[in-house]
């Protein structure tokens, strides 16, 4: 099965890498370079919700660290690939600075904490890119010059999908590594593990460090992708985009969570197309949280968490009956 | 004398451990009877499922001629069963005053009569009576635990472990008022101790990885060295 | 001087609308192990409702009555359908008291409009008094009186009566209350209602005191809220006031001499508590 699941991966991924060049619509390529962009996001997210049970209300925040940064870079000095690259690594270290200190204060507590510190957090950077006016310029933001190399959108939409693709190889490895291994240890069973002799708190901390820097590169991606940065990526919708992706797509997948920004960020697109029918679906929020309150509710597994239910409840059917026929 | 409570076969599962497969036995009216085992057995576990905190996935629990199994705890309760918890389960920022109060149901002459009648029997809760219920000392709390069960008209009480912890001297205290106690009511008791559970017993039951697998009379088992060898692992 | 007095009673009197927030999320997490994020939704509930029921009827009364009923009543329906189906879970608890959260800010928007809405003071409550050459606000006076008498008498109802007596023994054993024949679901939902009234009552205060309300400052000062809870000690009651009013005065000292760091002052009070007490100054569980 595994094999089979790892063909249809590299189908889904030809197909898409050959995609820009066979149908030529700028909208498609458009939103599909943000499905692989929250993509990124969404399963940093997952490390943190499906693989070590951590809940963060801030995630936004390593969004916005990595989306800002890149903005400032390219318009404070200039377009250029060094300061690409040093816009690049200055995210990572920002991001995991942030998330190192927040998980050690707040994960050896109940996970309400943790929750609870990255929404307040949270809060606070997006006040700062409010306040710091000479760098942010405020609510509104600003709009910034990119390097040449990302300006074809084409490029640019396979530079993206590269990176969801390496991204995902990349915490798949990490997933099922010992490291890993010892995460999902922690998110079934925390005492158990701990009396394993593993020490937790070291462990969340790892995971949190990951999840953040890898939604610090999303958000970079995100910006470079607008050419413009305001305070909207460090609120709470950036978050709850994360957490519906994950949700709905199915925690503890990594797959789930692309399915779910390619759903969610279509279910965008549409709702902002319905808005001018019809002005409740301005208020789209609305339906996204609802959606996703019965999801948590009824569907807390989600899409591929459910698939792999209803298939592993076949093959126990399955291998149920020819028990009994073996036995008859 | 007539039978007050009746297990039948009941299985219980914690989380995904199936700690009871199969444990029966008969309470009658009056008497004091004794659940027995090794450490694990599923003897707490068997309080817990009676007072509906870990409700069985099979089986019956029958109290009066009532089916109660899958009922919510406080209606167990209110049927009339005490429980006293292995941990005694004290408010620990409550006083002594407070904790008698959450338990008590009512507020009439019955219920301060049974108050004076446990307080006598308890001088130290009379004299701590205003005292945090955490700062009391480990038989003190099983005074309390014990009274607070006992102080609303309960006809069966549920006792987990009162000697545990207890040093022998407060052992002996808490024994006899338990046999004082078995004059107004019926008891059914887990303990590792024998000599405290062959003195106030009358009937016992053998728990066993998670099934009943042996009963009789407390007389019985005082003789029969082999069987508490074989299940209790004391001679 | 008269400034010193100023910000004292303005920090006192946001200390006291926080207040009426955290202390029904301290109570309720400390009872039923629900961190409910959807508090500051009910906040700006009882805002909105309170601002129009005295637009509509004038009568500043009728308001605040009106706003704590919404709060009840938002309040049991919360705990009916979203909280009560997911007990004992803490992961989908949380989630699902975001989503709450969100859909309870946006369906303001739905029902009252996106834009900000202005809100004042009854006649009564409006001007100020001056005492010789300090100037000093009624309304401000009005909310910390109001702020004072909520915790007095929810402290004199944990105190001395038998609910009292139960929500707190509830707070410390949960299955012990219920082994002694006290159904606790139905002190989980009165003391959800009666959390979710005083977040709503906070909230209809607000409104004419900040002169205008918005669907967001409900995330807003549920984030104070959090910070309050974890300073005052989730699930203690007293720690909710003090550390409300800590909150509350610094806020307001800092905002008018160094007013770009008043939120990080807070935050950076809240980290010391998490590294050095992280039961919080007045609490007992971790």
């Amino acid at each position: 099965m595994n094999n089979r699941m790892n063909i249809l991966y590299v189908i889904t991924a030809v197909f898409l890498l050959v995609l820009p060049f066979v149908y030529e619509s700028r909208t498609l390529l458009i939103l599909l370079t943000q499905v692989f962009i929250f993509a990124i996001f969404a399963m940093s997210y997952d490390i943190l919700l499906g693989y070590t049970g951590i809940v963060s209300f801030g995630h936004a925040m390593f969004f916005g660290i990595g989306a800002y940064t890149i903005g400032v870079f390219m318009k404070q000095f200039e377009p250029t690939i060094p300061y690409f690259l040093l816009a690049v690594l200055v995210t990572i270290v920002l991001t995991a600075i942030v998330s190192f200190v927040l998980g050690l204060l707040t994960l050896r507590l109940k996970s309400h904490f943790y929750a609870m510190l990255t929404l307040a957090f949270s809060g606070l950077f997006l006040v700062l890119a409010e306040k710091w006016r000479t760098v942010t310029y405020g609510n509104d933001g600003f709009t910034f010059r990119i390097p040449d190399l990302f300006k074809d959108r084409t490029d640019f939409y396979l530079i993206c999908l590269v990176t969801m693709i390496v991204v995902f190889a990349i915490l798949r490895r990490f997933t099922s590594s010992p490291l890993g291994r010892v995460l999902q240890a922690i998110r079934e069973n925390e005492q158990r593990t701990e009396s394993l002799g593993y020490s937790i708190l070291h462990y969340k901390v790892i995971a949190s460090v990951i999840s953040g820097v890898m939604a610090g590169l999303a958000g970079l991606l995100y910006s470079m992708s607008l050419r413009f940065v305001n305070t909207s990526v460090f609120t709470m919708d950036i978050t709850l985009d994360a957490l519906l992706m994950t949700i709905i797509g199915g925690v503890g997948t990594l797959v789930g969570a692309i399915i779910g920004a390619g759903l969610i960020e279509f279910a965008h697109h549409w709702l902002t197309e319905l808005a001018k029918v019809h002005w409740i679906f301005e208020r789209w929020i609305i339906f996204f949280g609802i959606i996703y309150i019965l999801a948590v509710m009824f569907f807390p597994m989600g899409i591929v968490g459910t698939l792999k239910k209803i298939k592993l409840n076949r093959t126990k059917k399955e291998e149920k009956k020819a028990e009994e026929k073996i036995a008859s | 004398m007539s039978t007050q409570l009746k297990l039948s076969e009941v299985e219980t599962y914690i989380g995904q451990y199936h700690i009871l497969q199969g444990v029966s036995f008969e309470v009658r009216e009056g008497e004091v009877t004794v659940l027995l085992g090794r450490n694990g057995a599923g003897k707490t576990t068997t309080l817990r499922t009676i007072m509906g905190l870990n409700p069985p996935s099979k089986g019956e629990v029958i109290y009066k001629g009532e089916v109660i199994q899958g009922l919510p705890t406080y209606t167990v309760a209110q049927k009339g069963i005490g429980y006293v918890p292995e941990d005694q389960g004290i408010f620990s920022g409550l006083t002594v005053e407070e904790n008698m109060k959450v338990a008590m149901k009512n507020n009439d002459d019955a219920t301060k009569e049974r108050l004076d009648w446990i307080l006598e029997l308890f001088p130290d809760l009379k004299k701590f009576w205003k005292k945090q219920g955490g700062l009391l000392s480990g038989g003190q709390k099983q005074m309390l635990s014990i009274a607070r069960a006992y102080i609303n008209e309960n006809d069966l009480l549920l006792i987990d472990e009162p000697s545990k912890g207890l040093a022998p001297i407060v052992v002996e205290k808490v024994m006899e008022t338990i046999l004082q106690m078995k004059e107004k009511t019926t008891i059914v008791l887990v303990e590792q101790n024998f000599m405290m559970a062959s003195t106030i017993g009358d009937k016992f039951y053998i728990i066993d990885d998670g099934k009943t697998v042996s009963e009789g009379s407390m007389n019985l088992l005082k003789e029969d060295e082999e069987m508490r060898r074989k299940y209790l692992g004391i001679a | 001087m008269d400034v010193l007095i100023n910000l004292s009673l303005n920090g006192l009197a946001t200390g006291m609308l926080i207040f009426l927030l955290a202390a029904g999320l301290t109570l309720i997490f400390g009872l039923m192990d629900v961190l409910n994020f959807a508090h500051g939704g009910l906040f700006a509930w009882g805002a909105y409702s309170g601002t129009w029921i005295y637009a509509t009827t004038g009568s500043f009364l009728i308001a605040i009555a009106g706003a704590i009923l919404t709060g009840l009543i938002l309040g049991l329906l919360t705990e009916r359908w979203i909280i009560k189906p997911v007990y004992g879970n803490h992961v989908q608890q949380i989630l699902i008291t975001l989503g709450l959260m969100l859909v309870l800010s946006e369906l303001l928007k739905v029902v009252w409009g996106p834009n900000q809405i202005s809100a004042s003071p009854p006649s009564y409550l409006a001007g100020s008094w001056e005492l010789g050459n300090v100037i000093i606000i009624k309304y401000r006076v009005f909310i910390i009186a109001v702020g004072i008498l909520v915790f007095g008498l929810v402290q004199y109802i944990l105190k001395n009566t038998k609910i009292g007596l139960i929500v707190r023994a509830g707070v410390m054993d949960k299955e012990m209350v219920q082994a002694l024949g006290i159904n606790i679901q139905k002190v989980f939902m009165l003391v959800f209602m009666i959390g979710a009234g005083m977040a709503a009552l906070g909230g209809a205060m607000l409104g004419p005191y900040s002169g205008v309300i918005y669907a967001e400052m409900g995330l807003e000062f549920a984030i104070l809220a959090f910070i309050v809870v974890v300073i005052g000690g989730m699930g203690s009651f007293p720690g909710s006031i003090l550390a409300a009013i800590l909150v509350g005065v610094s806020g307001s000292f800092m905002a008018y001499y160094v007013p770009s760091l008043s939120l990080a002052v807070n935050m950076l009070l809240m980290a010391v508590v998490l590294i050095f007490r992280p039961q919080g100054l007045f609490g007992l569980k971790g």
